[in-house]
Parts: C-alpha cells; structure tokens; sequence
C-alpha cells in the first residue's frame, strides 16, 4: 500500500466553474502503481496540498465507476483559494482516500431519501453516481428522492446533472432567495416544506444528510418526527482534518474522530453529542 | 526464570554504561528549578534531590536526602523525545512542471533507553503505542523512534503532592510495559527483567543475589507509599460522570478561572494533538535548491483558539468548550478511542497550571455541586 502520510503528484487535467465560488476539478493521479492501487468509496475524502501553502480535506464529488476522480471546491480558506487559482495541467498533492463513506449495502430494500444543503451535494453526488450506474430499483416501488437546497439559483451545484438525476430520483430543488433578474422559477425557501410533501415510511426509509449543521439538525428533528429510526438516519459532518488519521485532534467531535470514524455517522452514534453545544 | 538481582547504590554508574553502550540514555536532571528530561550521562542524575509541587507550583529541595530518587515526576516525560515538539513530514521540490514529495530523511541517531520511566508514564506509553502504532497506518516518525528503544522503569516511593496513581490504577507500582524495573531499597537496587532485552542488559551487570528479603523490602516500600497518597480522583465513576454533565454549570466556573495557556496540554505525557505547516524556502524554487520547502508537524493544544476552527466558524470558541474538550478528552473520550484512559494519574497538568486549576477536584465539583 502506497504510502499515506506523504502526498503523491496530482495533476488537474481540467477544472470547471460550477458557481461564483465553487469549482470543480478532475484530478489525474500522476503515480501508475498508485493509480491503480486507488478505490474509493461514496463519501470518502481526500487531503488535497498544495505545497507552501497547506492541505484541505475535500470530499470526492464523483462516483467511484465514473472516469475522472473530481473535487468539488468552494474557495473558503488558504488552501481552498491557492487551488482555485491552479489551472489545468499543473500539479496538486494528494493523500487519501480516508474516512468511512455513505453506507451504500444499507440501502438495499429501502426508500432512499438524499437531503442535501449548499455544499454539500458534493460528497452526495458520488452516491447519486453509484445509483444511476447501477440502475437500481433497490427493491422498493418507491423512487428515491432528492431534495437539495442552495443560498440562491445562482449558487446551485451541478446545475446541469439534475435532469439526469431525475431519471432515477424525484428531484426537489429549492432556493433561500432568487433575486427578481434571475428570473428563478423554481421553489423558493427552506427545505423542512419540501419535507412534509413526501410521503415517507418510517421505518423502510433511509435518509443521508450534508449539509450545514443547523440544516441537518432540523431536518434530523422532522424525520424523526415522521417516525425514521435514528439507526437509518446518516450524516456527514464537517471538521477541520488535519492528518486524516486520527493521531492529530483536529476533527474530533465529541469521543469520535471525524476523520476516520466518520465523516459519515449514523444519526444514533453521536446524537448525544450532537445535543451539547460546542462539543 | 526471570532475571532478578541487586545492585549496590554506588554501581549505579555501571547500569547507565551498559545502557549506553547501545542507548542515548534519556533520564531526569535538575534544571531551571525543576527535575526534566534530558539525554544524561550518570553525573546528571538529581540525586538526593527532593521537590515539592503543590497546584500550580513546583520547587526543587537540593536535598540531603539518602535516597537517590527522591522526587516525583517532573513536567517532561518520553513525549517530548518519541513525539517532538517539532519534526518534518516529508520536503517538497518543485521541478519544472512537477513536484516531488520526498520523505523525511530517517533518524541517524542511536535508539533512546529511557531511564526512570514512572509507572503512570508507562500507561502513557502504552496508550501512545496504540496511537501512533496501534492504527490502520502507523506513524512512521513514531515508529522509527520507538522502535529499538529501551524502557526502564523505576517503581515510585514516595508520592508527589498532586499524584493520584494510586486511584487511577496506574502506578505507584509497575506492571507491564518496561525492559527492567527498578526498586531502590535501603542500600542497592532490584532490578527485575521485564523482557528479554531487559534481559540481555541484565546479564552484563554482575547482580547480587535477590532473596526473599529484598523482595519483602520491595513490598514494603510500595505498600508505605500508597499509604502516602494524598490525591484521588474518583475513577470508578468514570467516564459516565463526564457524559452525564457535559452541560454541568460548573464548566462556567472553570473558564473563569481558565488562562487558556495550553500548560496543562504541553506537560501531560497522553496529550499528543499536533498540527501541520508549511515552511516554504524562499531560495530552493529559484536556485534549484535541494527542497523547494518542507511541511512540519508540531505540538497544538485543543486551548488554542484556532484549535477547531473551520472556514465557516469556530466549532469550540468559548474558553468553556475548549476547557471541557480537554477534560472529556482525558476522563472518557480516550477511553472510547483507543480502550484506554487518557488520564493516567501523574498529577503535572496539576503542578504546572498557572492558575492551579485541579482535574482532581474538578471532577469532584461536576460529581456534588
């Protein structure tokens, strides 16, 4: 096994606009041995470098049978703002893929219900990916739905995809605000609305959340209030990784690493912390 | 059968040149008003020294004691050696349109024998090696430093002021984890193989005859220590006594008293969070240099501010957060980790707290108040 403390050469073989902020990046890993040696699975993250500057963890927006490996990257921080200036063909490190991703298997036999807000669809996509590639009917009549939120149409992640996603998921997109000019004729306001539309059945349903934590938090609460076990409810939760190997500290939230016990949870492994304010 | 044998006080010396023959022998000296850690040759060794340590204190006593070890641990233990404050990860080189990322070069170095290990360091240790070894991925650093090193351990006799070993279930004897154990006794040392290249060094030193009475005597010196004790913490409740109170008013009062100067995080020998950097050479892109930079690793404490803070905020801005953060850390969460506790009785986050604040009494606050 290739070695995980110590970046390998990345290549961008393209980058692509996705918002005022945000892009994405296919990245070829330079390193054939390595190359081959790589698999991830949905919801896994990468440490991605760049020299002289720092590491971010960016989670992997495309699904594990897709082509390019892509990075979904909102400019936030250092690191974030060096890579957005890194055009095609220049060279980026990266160590990974580290965490615990989406429990794909769990799927199996039930209703799948994707909620994602801003950001983060990008862990989300790949399991949206995995799903349109597997043609699954996962064993239910129900179609899967995917309610998805961003601040306004301007900033709507993979804009484009979402006529391909509908070909498997019922698709619900929402926006915080759309200016007048933008002429938005979508569903304007939060998503708990979009919620309350959809029938669900409790226990038969599973549910994968990213988002931001005030989002997840309220959208965990109407779930569980429409009687999905906490056992079915995962999420994906955001901290400052550091070495992505659980000896640094960064990402812990309350006992667990998010780095390596995470970045996904299952909702009952960590509701009581989620309970205590700054954990 | 397992080596045992004395060795008189005066030929302590020769145990230190049978360790250095193959070691850097990293042991306590007196310095800048407290006993730490240093790479020491016999000369060094504090002895007769006394301390006292009191919350948020500490003095050395240039004793005139009959003993050699007569003081409790100091603010340094193996942390600063097997994990350093600062190490490299590895060097980056930009050429041309690539970049290499070369390894750190390996330590050249001869391996460390520690010398007077502490039962409570021991525990330490051990939660250490299931940190940074114990993973999916080993830490490498970690790993070339560990390995080939030695551990002797010296059993405690007299309990410092602000230990609480006893209580823990750490100390003050040893039990497992060590090369050698020592016991001083009135006028030599037992010396007891704890592996076999404890052993090894064992049989170079030419050991007298270990019979029941210097085995009595052991007993009995850790048996009038544990009497000693004047510290305890109430282990046995837990780490549900965290997890039920983690929203206890008294972590308010805590904070109020809290400097936030990481003291507590730097002396503790299972504290082991780190954070990464880049040092750029501003001379090795244009000169061609060797490296174009390097990244570090060094110590972080969850008291820093920038400790858990992300783009879109802070996840433990308050004072009060950060404080619980560390205690959970080392009362429950550990435990949950790495199946082990964090806090390992040794009492230093105690004696080098500016502000004095004491876990012992802490935790007795979050059981009663």
């Amino acid at each position: 096994m290739y070695d995980r403390a110590r970046p390998f050469a990345a290549r961008v073989r393209w980058a692509k606009k996705e918002t005022r902020d945000t892009s994405t990046f296919a990245l070829w890993i330079e390193d054939e041995a390595i190359r081959r040696q790589y698999t991830f699975s949905p919801g896994q993250f990468n440490m991605l470098s760049v020299p002289g500057i720092g590491e971010a963890a960016i989670s992997i927006s495309s699904g594990p049978e897709d082509g390019p490996l892509l990075h979904t990257i909102r400019v936030a921080g250092d690191v974030t703002s060096a890579i957005s200036g890194i055009c095609a063909s220049n060279i980026v490190g990266m160590r990974g893929p580290f965490g615990r991703g989406w429990p794909m298997q769990e799927v199996e036999g039930k209703s799948l219900i994707v909620i994602a807000g801003g950001l983060g669809m990008a862990p989300l996509r790949p399991v949206v990916r995995r799903l349109l590639k597997s043609g699954m009917g996962h064993g239910t009549d129900e179609r899967p739905v995917l309610i998805y939120g961003a601040r306004s149409p301007r900033d709507i992640l993979f804009r484009h995809e979402f006529q391909t996603f509908g070909r498997l998921f019922d698709v619900h997109i929402t926006v915080d605000k759309a200016d007048p000019h933008e002429h938005w004729k979508g569903r304007t306001g939060l998503i708990p609305p979009i919620l309350e539309e959809i029938s669900l059945h409790g226990p038969g349903t599973i549910a994968f959340l990213c988002g931001p934590e005030v989002m997840m938090r309220c959208m965990i609460n109407e779930l569980l209030l429409r009687g999905l076990p906490a056992e079915q409810i995962f999420l994906s939760l955001e901290r400052n990784m550091n070495c992505a190997m659980g000896t640094c500290g960064h990402c812990m939230f309350g006992p667990k690493f998010v780095c390596k016990d995470g970045p996904v949870f299952r909702y009952s492994e960590v509701r009581q912390f989620m309970a205590v304010q700054e954990i | 059968m397992a080596i045992k044998g004395t060795l008189k006080k005066a030929r302590l010396e020769d145990l230190l040149a049978v360790l250095g023959k193959s070691h850097r022998i990293i042991g306590p000296k007196a310095e800048g008003g407290a006993v730490v850690m240093e790479e020491i040759g016999y000369k060094d060794i504090p002895s007769g020294v006394r301390d006292l340590q009191w919350p948020g204190g500490c003095r050395l006593l240039p004793g005139k004691d009959s003993q050699v070890f007569s003081f409790s641990p100091g603010p340094d233990s193996f942390k600063r050696f097997l994990h350093p404050p600062a190490s490299e990860l590895f060097a980056f080189k930009r050429n041309g349109a690539k970049i290499d990322f070369l390894p750190a070069p390996k330590i050249a170095e001869r391996p460390m024998a520690f010398f007077t290990v502490r039962p409570c360091d021991l525990s330490a240790l051990k939660l250490y090696d299931k940190i940074f070894l114990g993973g999916p991925v080993a830490d490498q650093a970690y790993e070339s430093l560990r390995r080939g090193s030695l551990v002797v351990a010296l059993n405690c006799l007299y309990p410092g002021d602000n230990c609480f070993c006893l209580s823990m279930g750490t100390g003050p004897e040893a039990r497992d984890g060590f090369d050698i154990q020592m016991t001083e006794l009135e006028d030599s040392f037992l010396l007891e193989e704890g592996s076999a290249k404890g052993a090894e060094i064992l049989e170079q030193l030419s050991l007298g005859q270990a019979g029941a009475d210097e085995i009595s005597a052991k007993r009995r010196r850790i048996e009038s220590c544990k009497a000693a004790f004047k510290k305890s913490i109430a282990a046995h409740e837990l780490p549900g006594i965290i997890y039920a109170n983690l929203g206890h008013p008294h972590w308010d009062d805590i904070a109020r008293r809290d400097l936030e100067c990481g003291n507590c995080t730097q002396v503790c020998p299972t504290c082991f969070c780190s954070t990464s950097y880049d040092y750029a050479a501003l001379g090795g892109i244009a000169a061609g240099g060797a490296v174009s930079g390097k990244r570090f690793r060094k110590w972080d404490s969850c008291f820093s501010r920038s400790f858990a803070r992300v783009h879109s905020g802070n996840f433990r801005l308050s004072r009060k957060a950060r404080y619980r953060h560390w205690m959970a850390h080392k009362l429950a969460y550990t435990q949950a980790q790495f199946g082990l506790s964090g806090c390992v009785g040794c009492g230093r986050c105690i004696t080098w707290c500016p502000a004095g604040i004491d876990i012992t009494a802490e935790l007795e606050a979050l059981r009663h108040v």
